[in-house]
């Protein structure tokens, strides 16, 4: 697994969560607070917040595994056109890649995959780059979104990609 | 401060609607597989109405909520269909390909022109 380099740049937030369910509503929040007035604006906007509060969510449940007492760390960075969310939790590795990570909606309907999956999926399409890293019991997910003349002209579905998984 | 799901279940001219009101995430699952067994109790609807207009947020948990009603629905020949998303999460529906199997309309009145009797 590739190791997700510190960002660079300006820092625009750094804070900490409790491992509570509904705290992915606090760091999407937070996230939005600290980018406002850096060009990251309509869908994209709702769009990194919906990328924050799962990835955030998924660090609760699969990182910490609800234990309130650990933290999940969110440091949110302008790095030139980009802004770059990156969310820690003390999991080690468990963000599933490859097919494992892709739902198949038919399959689900038919009852052969669980109704549930949809977390990393919506993650990896609402943003322009994620990449995951481990160090020890150290798990960063990192989302980045591009502002500016730099962002993509055609925010189709699908258009995100993945790095380091 | 989280607002919770509820959902207001009503019948329109034969099509059964449930209105949702708050966040759907994984404290709706009771209160949307409640609504949808009140919808179709009288057996009689064969179109539900998933009404989104008074939801502002939906997480990946709410979407499986969302995948399992529509699994009941379609093994039992019931279709249906969606109205009041906002356009980040007809976004959301359109990715997921919920859209390709939930008809969505941009309000309750569209929806219910189409699919009420």
């Amino acid at each position: 697994m590739t190791s997700v380099a510190h960002p660079a740049g300006r820092q625009l937030a750094s804070f900490a969560v409790a491992s509570e369910p509904g705290n992915e509503r606090v760091a999407l929040a937070r996230v939005a607070e600290a980018v406002a007035g850096c060009g990251l604006t309509g869908p994209r906007l709702e769009r990194l917040k919906t990328a924050v509060a799962e990835a955030t969510m998924n660090a609760i449940e699969h990182g910490n595994r609800n234990r309130p007492e650990i933290p999940v760390d969110v440091e949110v960075t302008q790095d030139g056109p980009d802004i770059i969310v990156a969310i820690t939790d003390r999991g080690g590795e468990h963000t599933p890649a490859g097919p494992a990570a892709t739902p198949d909606l038919e399959l689900k309907l038919a009852g052969e995959q669980p109704p549930r999956g949809w977390g990393l999926f919506l993650i990896r399409n609402m943003v322009d780059a994620m990449q995951v890293s481990t160090d020890g019991p150290w798990h960063t997910i990192q989302l980045t979104m591009r502002t500016g003349a730099g962002a993509p002209v055609a925010d189709l579905p699908g258009g995100g990609h993945e790095e380091g998984l | 401060m989280k607002k919770v799901c509820e959902a207001a279940v009503h019948a329109v001219d034969g099509t059964a609607v449930i209105e949702l009101t708050g966040e759907v995430d994984g404290g709706a699952a009771a209160v949307l597989n409640a609504a949808y067994q009140q919808a179709i109790a009288d057996g009689t609807a064969q179109t539900v109405v998933l009404d989104f207009a008074r939801v502002d947020y939906i997480n990946s948990t709410g979407i499986a909520l969302i995948v399992s009603v529509l699994a009941q629905a379609r093994a039992q020949r019931r279709t249906v269909v969606a109205s009041g998303l906002s356009p980040h999460y007809r976004e959301i529906f359109d990715i997921t390909r919920l859209s390709d199997f939930i008809e969505v309309f941009g309000d309750l009145d569209a929806a219910l022109q189409m699919h009420s009797h």
